[in-house]
């Protein structure tokens, strides 16, 4: 009798649990890092924006062919030329249970204006004005024809949850760069999951919020578990063998495996994020001439790195515009030629060599390692000598903003999409204050393409516009501002099931909120 | 006439050749052709660079557009290189012959430094006894508690933190003997003092004392001959450990840097492709590990048999 009850118990504990287990879709998500900070305002990065997707709502969000999407805002409309309206929508709550309002918007839009990182995209914003609770103005100080493009970095933060101070008397709202802060820590927006428990590169938790106000989505998954992993061939092992649902990114290498397998989806889609390398010219004399620069440029074979090191799977690049974009100019063609490189080091006197540091990440861009190792073996056929160090981004990070060797690799993907943004953040002269430059760890400056970008930001012609950029193109390419290597594409492995290819986008940042899983 | 009956004096190798040592080796054929793998890896690495079509430590020599190209006996291949490349495009060939040279000199060397260490300590200790005996089996003690790739991870992860990378890489192939060697020098202490113990009570010990000999001359000549054979034979198995713990730590990132890379680190490489297809980065590399740990194992084994008196078959 007692052995009946204990089997009878267990039989009806099973059941519980696998009813428990039905009602909740949990969705194991594997990244090759997770984000370094819960701050979304505290680092420019496609680690920090993927998280903000999920935590927080934007104003205006892309969709996948590239349209504008309204969130938050539910319209907008141009009332004359440097004003646009937008009408909030009701009844959208944060996490911490407050109302959003417009004056979050204007919290947020402010506390965007002092971050480094971001103020570089917000420099033409001037002001929101605040209409009622649920209107707000965007001022720009000049006709801005990518105002849209902009708002979709807008993600407004809970302002009654981040003012105040905290326990030990520091300020809530306060922003520090690789730093330990309130914001860093603690989250709260409107956005489909709210961060349950974190344990930094290790594991993050996120539970589906219960107040979220878009009711309408088929989104269906009730928490997400992701994981970093670093090791890309451990990372498609965890799919293929079920212990996770969905991946990215997909090193080349293993694409063909995520493909033919039965149980998994392959997404690719092709890649606007640029890979470069910057040379510091602060740091290393021989850099600040231009031959020197065309030389490594020239040394660099970036079609053999596509080829071999991606397998084919990214697009070689002679500029930071890809294709489709208004500044891509078709002229610019990859420079590859060892014996004018040899020449052109001769010419600048520098036959013999230099020796340089060099630094990459190991875990951020697909295969960001070895295309650093390949540049670097590169090089000493010019008879330049570089010292390799790679190392994952949570280093990586504040080693680049130290600009702390004389090679640094960065890929970018153009925040507005559009030209003018690598520019501005790659190879603009540097100016803390205005944030230009933020990212330009080579220190090139040239005044010519600053102004042409200037121009062009305040021109509404697309046209003209185009112009204009293709001629900063031009004007970076010649002068070799910064060696262009390829733009990577993008690649995401997911469960039979598990619907990823309705959430991810040429930005790669997942709508997980949408998410729907069989 | 009488210099016609003194027997010639046998030659230096016939000598080891006809004793028990010589005997026991020509009866055993493992022993045979373990020497022999040995020998010609041995001699093959330290001819490297006669022997290697490439440098694969000059970065100028390197072209990615030869990346993984498969051995010779597999579709594809490309006749310049016999293994096949790895990722970067090096002659795995080349880069195999450097690579096994690193590791028998890490291993050598470590092996050397974890002697000279552990042999004079176990001396000391067993010949001078008393305090100075607890005392420096109590350090070996605690020593022989932490594993040696534990030790040997903090401290490269700490020196790698302390120099940068820069001066660590260059200075590696240092920071590698030193750790192995410095990690596991109980082993030998402890063999030595128990033979030292064994011998110190014997007679020709008390005459050489009454002659009046010094104590570092009565160790160092005396006693040090007679416990040679076990040290013999723990080299051999020390060797094999230190080529393996160096192989581990080169996989695990706190070796020998990518652009210098021994066994371990080419292993290491290789591992991202090895379920992609391209598996001979990985598999070639550590076939010859795996054969040059294997016989110097076997030499230890057999070193072992030969020299233990309860073994010994005549």
């Amino acid at each position: 009798m007692n052995k009946f009850i204990r089997i009878a118990a267990a039989g009806m504990m099973s059941l519980t649990f696998g009813a428990v287990a039905q009602a909740d879709v949990t969705v194991k998500v594997a990244y090759d890092a997770d984000p370094v900070s819960l701050d979304p305002h505290e680092q420019l990065s496609g680690g920090t924006l993927q998280f903000s997707h999920m935590s927080f709502d934007p104003l205006v969000r892309w969709t996948q062919d590239l349209q504008f999407e309204p969130r938050l805002a539910e319209s907008w409309e141009q009332i004359d030329a440097t004003t646009t309206r937008f009408h909030l929508r009701s009844g959208v709550k944060f996490h911490s249970g407050n109302v959003m309002t417009a004056t979050d918007v204007d919290w947020t839009f402010d506390r965007l204006k002092e971050s480094p990182d971001f103020k570089g995209i917000f420099s033409l914003f001037t002001d929101v004005k605040v209409i009622d609770d649920h209107t707000f103005d965007l001022i720009t100080s000049e006709p801005y024809p990518l105002v849209l493009h902009t708002v979709t970095y807008i993600f407004p933060m809970d302002s009654k949850f981040y003012s105040g101070t905290t326990d030990d008397g520091k300020d809530r709202s306060e922003l520090v760069k690789h730093g330990d802060s309130f914001a860093s820590r603690n989250v709260s927006g409107t956005g489909p999951f709210v961060v349950s428990e974190r344990e930094q590169g290790v594991k993050m938790v996120f539970d589906r919020f219960d107040g979220y106000w878009d009711t309408e989505t088929a989104g269906n998954v009730d928490q997400i578990i992701l994981t970093p992993i670093k090791e890309s061939p451990t990372r498609v092992a965890a799919l293929l063998s079920g212990d996770v649902d969905f991946i990215a990114p997909v090193p080349p290498t293993d694409l063909a495996r995520v493909d033919e397998n039965d149980s998994t989806d392959l997404i690719t889609m092709p890649g606007t994020r640029i890979i470069t390398f910057q040379m510091n010219q602060e740091r290393v004399e021989a850099l600040k001439d231009v031959r020197v620069r065309q030389a490594i440029d020239y040394a660099v074979n970036n079609a053999g790195i596509v080829d071999r090191i991606m397998r084919g799977f990214g697009t070689v690049g002679a500029q930071a515009s890809p294709a489709g974009y208004l500044g891509h100019n078709p002229e610019l063609a990859p420079r590859f030629d060892v014996e004018k490189a040899k020449a052109l080091m001769a010419e600048a006197g520098y036959a013999d060599g230099f020796e340089i540091t060099m630094m990459a990440p190991n875990n951020r861009y697909v295969n960001d390692d070895k295309i650093a190792q390949a540049v670097a073996s590169m090089l000493a056929k010019i008879n330049i000598k570089v010292d390799l160090q790679t190392m994952p981004k949570a280093q990586y990070w504040p080693a680049f903003d130290e600009r702390a060797a004389d090679m640094m690799m960065i890929g970018w993907h153009s925040d507005t999409e559009d030209s003018a943004n690598f520019h501005q953040f790659l190879s603009h002269c540097a100016d803390a204050e205005t944030g230009n430059g933020q990212y330009n760890s080579g220190n090139f400056c040239n005044a010519e393409a600053d102004m042409l970008m200037a121009k062009a930001n305040a021109e509404t012609d697309s046209g003209k516009r185009a112009e204009m950029l293709q001629q900063m193109e031009t004007i970076l390419y010649n002068e070799a501002a910064f060696i262009p290597l390829h733009w990577q594409n993008l690649a995401w492995g997911a469960r039979k099931g598990v619907h990823a290819d309705k959430i991810v986008n040429a930005l790669n940042f997942p709508y997980f909120g949408d998410l729907v899983v069989d | 006439m009488s210099s016609l009956s003194t027997p010639t004096e046998p030659s230096r190798w016939s000598r080891v050749w006809n004793s028990n040592i010589g005997y026991s080796f020509r009866r055993n054929p493992v022993a045979i052709v373990s020497l022999m793998i040995f020998l010609l890896i041995a001699i093959m690495s330290i001819f490297a660079p006669l022997i290697a079509p490439f440098d694969p430590y000059d970065l100028g020599q390197i072209d990615i557009m030869n990346s993984e190209y498969p051995p010779l006996w597999v579709d594809g291949s490309d006749a310049q290189f016999i293994l096949g490349t790895d990722d970067q495009g090096r002659d795995l060939w080349s880069t195999i012959l450097y690579g096994t040279r690193l590791s028998l000199l890490i291993g050598i060397c470590a092996v050397v430094l974890q002697a000279f260490l552990g042999i004079s300590i176990g001396l000391i200790a067993g010949y001078v006894g008393g305090r100075t005996d607890s005392l420096l089996m109590r350090l070996a003690d605690i020593q022989l508690s932490f594993s040696t790739l534990m030790v040997a991870i903090i401290f490269l992860a700490v020196t790698q933190a302390m120099f940068g990378s820069e001066t660590f890489n260059q200075y590696a192939i240092y920071f590698l003997i030193a750790v192995i060697g410095v990690a596991e020098w109980p082993q030998y202490a402890r063999t030595v003092r128990a033979t030292v113990l064994a011998e110190k009570k014997k007679e020709y010990v008390d005459s050489a004392r009454v002659l009046g000999f010094g104590p570092g001359r009565i160790m160092v000549r005396h006693i040090l001959p007679n416990s040679l054979s076990p040290i013999f034979v723990i080299s051999t198995v020390q060797v094999a450990n230190a080529i393996i713990s160096e192989a581990s730590l080169s996989f695990l990132g706190l070796g020998m840097p990518p652009s210098q890379p021994s066994l371990g680190s080419l292993i290491s490489s290789g591992f991202d492709y090895i379920f992609s297809g391209s598996w001979w980065i990985t598999a070639i590399p550590g076939i010859v590990l795996v054969v040059l740990v294997l016989v110097i194992n076997l030499l230890g084994d057999w070193l072992r048999d030969a020299l233990n008196p309860k073994l010994y078959k005549g």
